[in-house]
């Protein structure tokens, strides 16, 4: 197990290095000029080129992303052509809000999920399914901005039940802490949701299909462990890559997320550097990102040796 | 040793505690809300150091931060504001300025004439007035801690306005040490005599910025007018939330959650003045003016003949329509420079006046030889007038008989395009749009946009003698109807040579919760002093 698990950490290695000379070029590449943003509008050619000079913006493209990747090794992600603020500690600033966003979205929507899959796989047909499978399409189809809008209209503003916007850190009350964390978690894991509940259900229909739960429907077991303790165990691999697959589904959510409840997280982040051409801020945020979609991935094909003993052999 | 259930609770008790702990500190030493003035600005705080860059919103962060040396009053004319008594010579080439007692920088220190001397001469280097004084100054030097000195080669009447002009970048006035950095470098350190003191500890960059009332500031006792007269603080503090989602900015203030938002949409408008808790406000008279800029360095608009053709072609009150929907938020203006300032004129107006003429666009097109190659239009479709503006821009010139290339990018995209002056099938373009403040626009001085000294001067690259003649001639009217004389002889030769066009002028309302109460009209700036929350 050791062994593997080094492979695999070790094979991050040429997959994150693919990811940093595609975010460099991407960005680097596409039109934008943060220099200019920076000066302001009402400002020369000429000043705007002594700043892109400062931030060695006028450096041939080779000879920045040389720059920038050798930083990286040294474990320097740069920082904020605007602020000046290291991408690190930024990054860290922001990453209590988008961790706890996260993980209440990941806890809510997996308990839910795999409830109602498990749900609408065990009474398949019936209307409770057919609501299931509705709710699905709804949850997959409208988007987090939509979600996120009626959500804040009805208990924001009309009922008056829990905050617009903002986060209220941790530390400072676990209430406060949630009641801002529950409309974007309700509103990012709509999709979420969506997705596990569908793959659940699927995989449940297959495994209630199988012989064994024949027999055991037959020895009389009772229908609760039947699913929870035959059925689930036996369905969870595929539920499981989807809950890692979804992770992806997860990041690029928490961006908008972030943006439309005001949540002062590494999404938000990523989405001002964007719109400034901040490109230490994109470039970190991005590698950060990528290197967490790799590791859960990596959990994830670890989980399956949990789930099914085969997988070790 | 054994673990119990008792010492697992008082583990979990302790650590609960040292997590809570920071927060529970901070937030006891945090005014309360009633104390405590949350505001959304258009835009987030780039960079600290309001002259090294020329973006608003620097300006707004300078502005509480930072004192200047004269505020303009509500008749926009500059008074006093750190400066006790000013004189000038008769022949006008001495100006001697002393400073009022009580000025402290928020680390404690007193600001002197040395500082005010550092930081004109950092102010000058980046400022359009500035660099009108700089070539016509000798000197400027420090008398005593509280006298300073501005020898000038030749007269420059416009030293006041340019010290007090809230056009950016603002003179404000810093420490020696700041001030002295080079002003193609930003400072990092943040420390004014400003109303307000910028609280580094609980700013979060991009997220939210902190001023508290300073403990050391002294206002004047005058009365309060535009950002002149006495800056009384009567908030313990203010925080600039960055909101960039303007649904979001507008259900937070209906909540409750924030007490100011500078630009709500205006298709939102109708929701947040349906609201009993909600008040619109225009702060800015002058408004905003839209620019079009054209680039004078290739075909077809390097022809005067087919620039003049636009002003036949151009329909204001099309272009302002689809953003502000109602007349009461816009205007066309055919004016060079901004219409309801003092400079308003109406010389060589006819074509605003006759309205859209397309056969006479044509016969222009015909004389200026237009060949149909395609006119590059540069769109920012991030910023929705500029957005809507070149939509129906094109439109207009389409219908005239031009070959339109509209070309959708974001702001960030447009403002490097926009610096190429490669031709503009390779790179390059015919049109952009962007917008000024409506007191900027009012002098011709004060924006880049308005300067006709070729390739060496701001986008577009328009080169004329005689409008750089008009516009020395203006810098030295000594009187504001020697002035306005010649603003109509500048306006007089603009619309024949037509460097610029403009797409209308627009008044932006700002929403406050009504409980916040003393708003101050300030072109170009959102003053937060004289503020109060009930």
């Amino acid at each position: 197990m050791t062994g593997t698990i080094l492979r695999r950490l070790v094979s991050m290695v040429p997959v994150m290095g693919v990811v940093a000379i595609c975010v460099f070029l991407l960005l680097h590449l596409a039109p934008g000029d943060p220099a200019a943003i920076i000066a302001g509008e009402n400002v020369t050619p000429e000043n705007i080129a002594r700043i892109r000079a400062q931030l060695g913006l006028d450096l041939p493209i080779w000879k920045q992303f040389l720059v920038w990747i050798w930083s990286l090794l040294q474990g320097d992600l740069g920082a904020s052509m605007f602020w000046g603020d290291s991408v690190a500690s930024l990054i860290g600033q922001r990453a209590e809000p988008t961790i706890s966003l996260a993980i209440t979205t990941l806890l809510v929507a997996v308990v839910l999920a795999i409830g109602i899959g498990v749900l609408a796989a065990a009474r398949v047909g019936s209307w409770i399914d057919r609501l299931v499978m509705g709710f699905a399409v709804l949850g997959f189809s409208v988007r987090v901005v939509v979600v996120g809008y009626q959500l804040i209209f009805v208990f924001a503003i009309n009922l008056k039940w829990l905050p617009v916007q903002g986060y209220s850190p941790i530390a400072e009350g676990i209430v406060p802490w949630l009641r801002n964390l529950v409309l974007p978690s309700v509103a990012l894991g709509m999709a979420y949701v969506a997705l596990i509940a569908r793959i659940t259900r699927t995989t449940m229909l297959d495994v209630l299909a199988e012989d064994y739960m024949r027999t055991a429907k037959a020895k009389g077991v009772a229908m609760r462990p039947m699913l929870f303790k035959h059925a689930l165990k036996n369905a969870a691999v595929p539920i499981a890559t989807i809950v890692g697959n979804g992770v992806a589904l997860l990041i690029g959510g928490v961006v908008i997320t972030e943006t439309v409840f005001n949540i002062p997280g590494v999404g938000r982040l990523v989405v001002d550097a964007i719109a400034r051409r901040d490109y230490p801020i994109i470039q970190g945020v991005i590698m950060v990102f990528s290197g967490v979609y790799v590791l859960v991935n990596l959990l994830v094909d670890l989980s399956y040796t949990f789930f099914d003993p085969r997988v070790r052999g | 040793m054994t673990t119990t259930r008792r010492t697992v609770l008082q583990t979990g008790l302790a650590a609960a505690g040292a997590v809570a702990a920071p927060g529970v500190l901070t937030a006891q030493t945090r005014p309360p809300a009633s104390r405590t003035l949350r505001v959304v600005y258009a835009g987030d705080l780039a960079t600290y150091d309001p002259i090294w860059t020329t973006a608003n919103i620097t300006a707004y962060h300078g502005a509480m931060v930072y004192d200047t040396l004269f505020g303009i009053d509500d008749k926009l004319q500059p008074k006093p504001q750190m400066v006790e008594k000013y004189g000038v010579s008769d022949d006008q080439l001495t100006w001697t300025f002393e400073l009022r007692d009580g000025l402290k920088f928020s680390d404690g220190s007193t600001v002197t004439a040395a500082d005010c001397a550092a930081s004109i001469r950092r102010w000058a280097v980046r400022s359009g007035t500035g660099q009108l004084l700089l070539p016509r100054m000798k000197d400027i030097s420090a008398k005593d801690d509280k006298t300073f000195v501005v020898s000038l080669r030749e007269r420059f009447p416009l030293l006041l306005d340019g010290l007090a002009s809230p056009a950016t970048p603002v003179c404000f006035m810093m420490r020696k040490k700041e001030a002295e950095t080079d002003p193609m470098q930003k400072i990092d350190t943040i420390i004014g005599s400003g109303p307000f003191v910028f609280n580094q500890g609980e700013t979060r960059a991009g997220t939210q910025y902190v001023y508290d009332k300073s403990p050391t500031y002294v206002p004047r006792t005058d009365a309060t007018s535009g950002s002149a007269g006495a800056k009384i603080v009567k908030v313990d503090r203010v925080v600039s939330v960055n909101m960039p989602d303007a649904q979001t900015a507008v259900a937070a203030l209906q909540a409750g959650e924030i007490d100011f938002y500078e630009i709500p949409p205006i298709d939102l408008l109708d929701q947040l003045q349906g609201d009993p808790n909600i008040s619109l406000i225009n702060l800015a008279d002058l408004g905003v003016v839209g620019y079009i800029g054209l680039n004078w360095l290739h075909p077809p608009f390097n022809n005067q003949k087919l620039r003049q053709s636009l002003l036949y072609i151009v329909n204001q009150e099309e272009m302002m329509k689809p953003t502000f929907v109602d007349k009461k938020w816009y205007q066309a203006c055919g004016g060079w420079m901004t219409c309801g300032s003092p400079m308003e004129n109406d010389a060589n107006t006819d074509w605003f006046k006759g309205g859209v003429n397309l056969d006479k666009a044509r016969a222009l097109m015909k004389e200026g030889g237009y060949d149909g190659r395609p006119v590059v239009v540069l769109q920012a479709t991030n910023i929705p007038y500029m957005m809507n503006a070149a939509t129906v821009f094109a439109q207009q010139l389409r219908s005239a008989g031009y070959n339109v290339q509209l070309m959708p990018m974001d702001w960030a995209n447009v403002v490097q395009r926009r610096s190429s002056k490669a031709p503009p099938d390779q790179g390059g373009w015919d049109v952009f749009f962007t917008s000024s403040g409506g007191l900027s626009n009012a002098n011709p001085y004060m924006i880049g946009g308005m300067a006709t000294t070729g390739e060496k001067g701001w986008f577009g690259w328009p080169s004329d003698a005689k409008n750089e003649e008009l516009r020395t001639k203006w810098i030295n009217a000594g009187s504001l109807a020697e002035r306005q004389a010649v603003g109509r002889e500048l306006q007089q030769n603009a619309w024949d040579i037509v460097p610029h066009m403009y797409y209308g002028q627009w008044r932006q309302p700002a929403a406050h919760r009504k409980n916040v109460t003393g708003w101050l009209k300030v072109p170009e700036a959102v003053p937060l002093w004289n503020v109060a929350k009930t």
